[in-house]
C-alpha cells in the first residue's frame, strides 16, 4: 500500500504501467500495443469512460475518472460482461487496478477471463476477426464474426474438461495414484479394458458412460508390462455438454447465414418447427418411392392432385420433386412425399430416413448460386432454389425433411422470368 | 412407355427424336439409342419432351463431352419452353442448336 504512495510523491511521473507492483509480474501479464477503449458502468447506469493500459486474467490497470473504491460492469462483447471492483491503493492520479470479480459470458459465469477473451483483449483474435471480416458484404459480417469467435471459444472445451483420477493397475488391482477418488468410475468394464490394454500389449482407449447414465468418462489404459499398466480416465460429461451447446449455437449462426445468402427463402428449422409446418393445409396427394420408377408415378399421382396452374408453374412443381426424391432416393434409399394446398401455396414435403446432410454439404449446395451440371455433383438443389419461393429443411442423424412452397398465385413481377 | 425414342439417320447425321419424359428413369433408354450412333453429327430432337429432370440434363452433358471428345458435333434441338429454361439456369443452353429460337413458335 506504502509503495503506490510514495510512488506517487516521489516519482509521480512514473506510469504504473511500468511498475511491477501495480500489476503481479507474470507470463500474463501483458500491455495491449495500444489501450483498449471501455466504458465502466455503475449500478446506477453511470459510464465512465476507460483505457486498458495492461491487463491479466485476474485483474486489469485502468486509466479512468470512475471514483475508487467502486463497483463497475464492463461489457466487452454482446455476449460478454466483466464485473470489476476498483482498488484504491493500487494506482495513482487517475490510472488504479481494479479486480476482474466475475467474468459473465452467454452461458455461464466465471471467476477470470479465459485464454480467448485475455487474448482478445490483449490484442491479437479480436483484431484478428475483425480485420478478416471487414471487406465482408454489411448484412454478413456479424455473422461471420459470430461464427469465428464460436471458433475460438471451442478452445474453451478445454476449460470443462474435469482431469477425473489417475490409477496403476497390478495383479488384478487398481491403486488410487491422483486425482478425484470418488469419480464414480464403472469399475468392472475399467479393468476388462485394462485387462485387454495388457493382454494386447498396446494401449487402449475408449468412451464409457456410468450406470446411471449421468457421466461419460474417457479411459486410456496404457500397458507397463505383462502384469501391470496404468489408467487415466477424464471425466467428459461437461465436455459433451458443452459441444452439444456449441453445436446448437453454430446451427443458428448457419441457419441465419444461410437464410441470408437465399434472399431469406431457405430455412434450416429444428424437428419441432418442421411438425408445425408439415401438419399445416390440407393434403392433396401423397406416396412413396422406393426405386427411380416409383419417382414418375409420383409426379404423376401429384400433377393430378394439382389445382390448375399455369403449365410453367405446374413443371416447376414437378421438377422440385423430382430432385428432392432422386436425393432421398440416392443419400436414403427412398422416402415419402406429400403435397398439401393452404391458401394460395402448394407445398411439397418430402422425408428420408437417411444419414442427413452435412452442414458443410449443404453450404456448398446453397451458396453457390451458379452451380452447373459441370461439377460433378446434381444440381438438383440449385433448381429447387431457384424455382421455390420457400424451402424448409431439417436435417439430422435420423433423416432429412425438406418443404418446397410454391405461390400459386401469378405474381405480376414473375411475368418478366417467363419468356 | 415413358420416354419413346426414334432414330433417323440422314446423310452423316443422326436424329434421336426424343417423346415423354426424361428422367432418371428413363435416361438409359436415351444412352442405349446414343450408344449405337455411329454418325459423325448427333443432333437430339427434344420437342415431343416435356420434362428433364438433373438425371436427364447431367446425361446431356456427358453424351456432349462424349462427342466432341470424338471430334464429332452434339446439338439439341427444338426445346419446349419450360425445358430451355431449366437449360439455361445449369448453363447448358451451349448444347442447343442456333436455330432454338424457332422452336417455341414450331409448336
Amino acid at each position: 500500500m506504502r509503495r503506490c504512495l510514495e510512488c506517487a510523491q516521489k516519482e509521480p511521473d512514473r506510469a504504473c504501467v511500468d511498475c511491477q507492483y501495480f500489476i503481479q509480474p507474470s507470463p500474463l501479464r501483458r500491455v495491449p500495443s495500444s489501450p483498449v477503449r471501455v466504458l465502466l458502468e455503475d449500478g446506477y447506469g453511470k459510464q465512465y469512460p476507460a483505457r486498458i493500459l495492461v491487463l491479466s486474467t485476474t485483474e486489469f490497470g485502468l486509466e479512468t475518472e470512475a471514483p475508487v473504491p467502486g463497483r463497475y460492469v464492463i461489457r466487452l462483447q454482446e455476449n460478454l460482461w466483466v464485473e470489476v471492483a476498483g482498488v484504491s491503493f493500487k494506482g495513482k492520479n487517475n490510472v488504479h487496478l481494479f479486480d476482474i470479480l466475475c467474468v459473465h459470458r452467454k452461458q455461464e459465469t466465471a471467476r477470470r477471463l479465459s485464454r480467448e477473451e485475455y487474448q482478445l483483449l490483449a490484442g491479437s483474435t479480436g483484431e484478428l476477426i475483425y480485420e478478416v471480416t471487414r471487406h465482408l458484404p454489411e448484412h454478413l459480417q456479424d455473422l461471420v464474426r459470430e461464427k469465428l469467435l464460436a471458433e475460438v471459444e471451442k478452445s474453451e472445451l478445454i476449460n470443462a474438461l474435469k482431469v477425473g483420477v489417475v490409477m496403476k493397475y497390478e495383479s488384478g488391482r487398481f491403486r488410487f495414484l491422483s486425482g478425484q477418488a470418488d469419480l464414480g468410475l464403472p469399475m468392472e468394464e475399467t479393468e476388462k479394458l485394462m485387462r485387454q490394454a495388457i493382454r494386447q500389449a498396446e494401449h487402449r482407449r475408449e468412451v464409457i458412460i456410468s450406470a446411471d447414465g449421468k457421466k461419460v468418462f474417457d479411459l486410456h489404459c496404457v500397458p507397463f508390462d505383462y502384469r501391470s499398466g496404468g489408467l487415466l480416465a477424464l471425466d467428459i460429461t461437461g465436455v459433451i455438454e458443452k459441444e452439444r451447446k456449441m453445436h446448437r449455437q453454430e446451427m443458428q449462426v448457419y441457419r441465419e447465414a444461410i437464410a441470408a445468402v437465399t434472399g431469406g427463402r431457405l430455412y434450416l428449422v429444428s424437428s419441432g418447427e418442421i411438425e408445425k409446418v408439415v401438419s399445416e393445409g390440407m393434403e392433396l396427394a401423397r406416396g412413396e418411392v422406393r426405386q427411380s420408377r416409383d419417382i414418375p408415378e409420383a409426379r404423376r399421382a401429384m400433377r393430378e392432385a394439382l389445382p390448375v396452374l399455369d403449365s410453367r408453374r405446374q413443371h416447376a412443381i414437378a421438377l422440385c420433386l423430382t430432385e428432392a426424391l432422386a436425393n432421398a432416393l440416392k443419400h436414403a434409399g427412398g422416402g415419402c412425399w406429400q403435397a398439401r394446398q393452404s391458401g394460395d401455396t402448394v407445398r411439397i414435403i418430402v422425408q428420408d430416413r437417411g444419414p442427413g446432410i452435412k452442414t458443410s454439404e449443404l453450404t456448398r449446395a446453397t451458396l453457390m448460386q451458379h452451380y452447373s451440371t459441370k461439377n460433378s455433383l446434381g444440381c438438383g438443389f440449385t433448381l429447387m432454389l431457384y424455382y421455390a419461393d420457400r424451402l424448409y429443411l431439417n436435417t439430422g442423424s435420423s433423416g432429412t425433411v425438406l418443404i418446397l412452397d410454391f405461390g400459386i398465385m401469378p405474381a405480376e413481377g414473375l411475368t418478366g422470368l417467363n419468356q | 412407355m415413358l420416354l419413346k425414342v426414334d432414330v433417323y439417320v440422314d446423310r452423316g447425321v443422326c436424329r434421336l427424336v426424343l417423346n415423354g419424359e426424361l428422367d432418371m428413369e428413363t435416361v438409359v433408354q436415351m444412352q442405349e439409342a446414343v450408344g449405337k450412333v455411329k454418325e459423325h453429327t448427333l443432333e437430339i430432337d427434344l420437342s415431343g419432351v416435356s420434362f428433364v429432370d438433373s438425371t436427364g440434363l447431367k446425361s446431356l452433358l456427358d453424351i456432349s463431352n462424349e462427342w466432341r471428345q470424338k471430334g464429332g458435333r452434339m446439338l439439341v434441338l427444338r426445346p419446349q419452353p419450360d425445358v430451355a429454361e431449366v437449360m439455361r439456369l445449369v448453363g447448358l443452353d451451349g448444347l442447343l442448336a442456333q436455330d432454338t429460337a424457332l422452336a417455341g413458335e414450331e409448336r
